[in-house]
């Protein structure tokens, strides 16, 4: 492998890897909160990405395709699917709080469903196009072309991600949230309001994911109702990765899983067919040797 | 009783009107089969105003042979029962040839049913290489198989002077396939095969199979699956400063690529069945469609007016309504129509691909002269 080739695919895998990092946080999020693997997350990315492009057609009236109109998409879209993720939680996960973790976990799923079907029925399966006119202007590094919109994004991300560490490690909210997912009874009898503490999290986790699809579907051009369904899958496989329930977690599985995926399928003799193969083959690695991933703390069960 | 003696009367008066339209004329009839009704209703309403234009053309000119030429339509509803029901109801009519077929399945299940009848069959729009192995005989494929494709892929790389290619598919049966026929294809014609790359439907993010490209030296790349990934694979390639050629298979005709892939798009060439769009000789044909018919021709119809012209073409040089001389004269065909040539290979399909090389320019398809 030649040196730019190596840059060129190192660039790849932190832009796919700090998508993947951005909805793996939400997942790991909720986990850590309620222990449920929100399988609807995908879907929340994807509303994220419809809601984004129908306000960037809407204000672009005014402000144009640019960065202001992305910029706009991204904030109403983290608002209104982050509320869309609390009313989820509300009437979909709250009443089943205390059902074996089975029946909760079907729900996520009939969830995703939920969403995925609505997308589809509303869309008729189209793939709509999200033509911004961000360019493809940028720098060159040798042969590797890095667009300003592509720096953009990874430090958009990155900068989201490290506001939400921040929100959780220093707030009062964040220290609240962390104590829920350590002992949800004790909290709730040191006066924390969980419910609110857990309607929080779906808000945070969602309006990461939404912001991831809106950023999404600004930077590849296209978006339709399926797309939340791999990623969603890729997402987890991240979150597995870095230790489901921890935030820098989620961050760090992301950006590995991207360079995983990028070199994973630039190595000689694997073709790029290969590469979810790569992907899911280490979540099984995972999963089996050390379910706890690379930040995870044990989870101990409590009887 | 009494209402069964009634039905009893009633299907006798039926079957003696019958029996009376099929004595008096010596009129040849033709049947046409295809989906009137379901989700691809608009195409067989197409194959069969097309058709019926044909013929009437013929009539308007005294018919064939000094016969007139009546008509009768089966709806096979692009499903393979009604298909059946379709086809048997043809034959029991006695028709002398058959046209239509959109749906390679609903077609599939009624080749033996015209192929034991002995009638000369040739299909409009279905294209399974399945029906050529189920063949009778009888039966003439008159669009190009899918595997046609590659040939016209290959013409179109020589002439725009592309010598490594890589290949990039989806991974189903349909574009792994064609990647896979093309790219032996050219390479028997002497050219080089740079890298041959798939991707998973409904993944965003193709920049690892882009630096693999790029990195290969292709000059060009042949993608064989859909639009919507044909949209991002194009704009992810023009966004990494691949400045090669980009060529798409007949899966990515849809306006839904052009809007994606916007002026990333630009110079792209697609490979397209005849539709009547892209026809040069088909303007006429157009316009008297839509006088006629007071609507569009659709994708098919160039094809179903040529092989409506076909059959007579057969019809005369038979210079009877034997069925048997017909398919003989069918399968000697040298035909000239709006969609291109037809002549047939001794397996009944089309000796030249009918796909057509299209490249986009200011946002839609433009015919490659």
């Amino acid at each position: 492998m030649t040196l730019d080739l190596l840059i060129q695919q190192l660039v790849n895998g932190l832009i796919v890897g700090s998508f993947y990092a951005l909805i793996a946080l939400g997942y790991s999020m909720v986990f850590g909160v309620i222990k449920l693997l929100n399988f609807a997350h995908g879907d929340i990315y994807m509303n994220g990405a419809f809601v984004g492009l129908i306000v960037f057609s809407f204000v672009g009236i005014w402000v144009g395709n640019g960065w202001l109109g992305v910029v706009c998409a991204l904030l109403v879209s983290m608002l209104a699917v982050g509320l869309l993720g609390v009313i989820i939680e509300r009437f979909a996960y709250r009443p089943m709080r205390n059902a074996p973790r089975l029946s909760i976990l079907i729900t996520a799923l009939g969830a995703s469903m939920v969403l995925n079907g609505t997308a589809l029925a509303l869309t008729g399966g189209r793939h709509y196009a999200f033509n911004t006119d961000l360019g493809f202007a940028g720098v060159d590094i040798s042969t590797v072309h890095i667009t300003y919109t592509q720096m953009v994004l990874v430090a958009a991300s990155i900068a989201l991600m490290a506001g939400m560490q921040a929100f959780v490690s220093r707030t009062m909210y964040g220290k609240a949230m962390r104590a829920v997912s350590i002992d949800m009874g004790a909290s709730r009898l040191m006066g924390i309001d969980v419910d609110r503490v857990i309607a929080l999290t779906f808000f945070m986790g969602s309006a990461l994911a939404a912001g991831g699809g809106v950023m999404a579907g600004a930077y590849y051009g296209s978006v339709h109702f399926f797309m939340g369904f791999i990623m969603g899958l890729k997402a987890f496989t991240a979150a597995v990765i870095g230790g489901i329930g921890s935030v820098p977690g989620a961050m760090l599985g992301g950006l590995l899983l991207g360079l995983l995926e990028a070199f994973g399928s630039s190595l000689p003799f694997v073709g790029s067919e290969w590469r979810d193969v790569f992907v899911f083959g280490t979540l099984i690695l995972f999963l089996v040797f050390k379910p706890t991933g690379l930040l995870g703390r044990s989870v101990v069960e409590r009887v | 009783m009494v209402v069964s003696f009634k039905r009893l009367a009633c299907a006798t008066a039926l079957a003696g009107l019958a029996l009376t339209t099929i004595a008096a004329a010596a009129d040849i009839k033709i049947g046409i089969v295809a989906p009137m009704t379901g989700q691809l209703a608009s195409e067989g309403q197409d194959m069969e105003n097309a058709v019926k234009m044909a013929i009437d053309a013929v009539n308007a000119k005294g018919g064939v042979n000094g016969d007139k030429i009546t008509i009768t339509t089966a709806d096979d509803a692009c499903d393979p029962q009604q298909a059946v029901t379709a086809g048997s109801k043809l034959v029991s009519e006695g028709v002398t040839a058959i046209v239509g077929g959109y749906c390679s399945g609903a077609v599939l299940p009624t080749l033996k049913i015209y192929g034991d009848a002995g009638i000369p069959f040739v299909i409009i729009g279905a294209n399974s290489t399945k029906l050529v192995a189920a063949n009778q005989g009888n039966a003439f494929l008159a669009n190009s198989t899918g595997d046609m494709q590659a040939t016209t892929a290959v013409e179109l790389f020589k002439k725009n002077g592309y010598k490594k290619f890589a290949f990039v598919d989806e991974g189903d049966a349909y574009s792994s396939d064609l990647a896979k026929l093309t790219a032996e294809a050219f390479k028997s014609a002497g050219g080089e095969i740079a890298a041959k790359e798939t991707t998973t439907a409904g993944e965003q993010d193709y920049s690892a199979v882009v630096t693999k490209i790029k990195s290969s030296g292709a000059d060009a790349v042949f993608w064989t699956a859909y639009h919507a990934g044909g949209a991002l694979l194009t704009k992810q390639l023009r966004q990494a400063g691949f400045q090669g050629g980009i060529v798409l298979g007949d899966g990515n005709n849809s306006p839904e690529y052009l809007e994606i892939a916007g002026s990333a798009g630009e110079g792209v060439y697609l490979l397209s069945p005849p539709t009547v769009d892209l026809l040069s000789g088909a303007a006429d044909f157009k316009a008297k469609y839509k006088e006629t018919y007071g609507r569009d021709a659709g994708a098919y119809a160039a094809l179903s007016h040529d092989v409506g012209d076909l059959i007579v073409d057969a019809i005369t040089r038979a210079k009877s309504a034997d069925q048997k001389a017909i398919i003989e004269a069918l399968k000697a065909s040298d035909f000239k129509g709006l969609a291109g040539e037809i002549k047939f290979t001794n397996k009944n399909t089309l000796q030249t691909s009918n796909f057509r090389p299209v490249i986009a320019k200011g946002g839609k398809w433009v015919a490659v002269e």
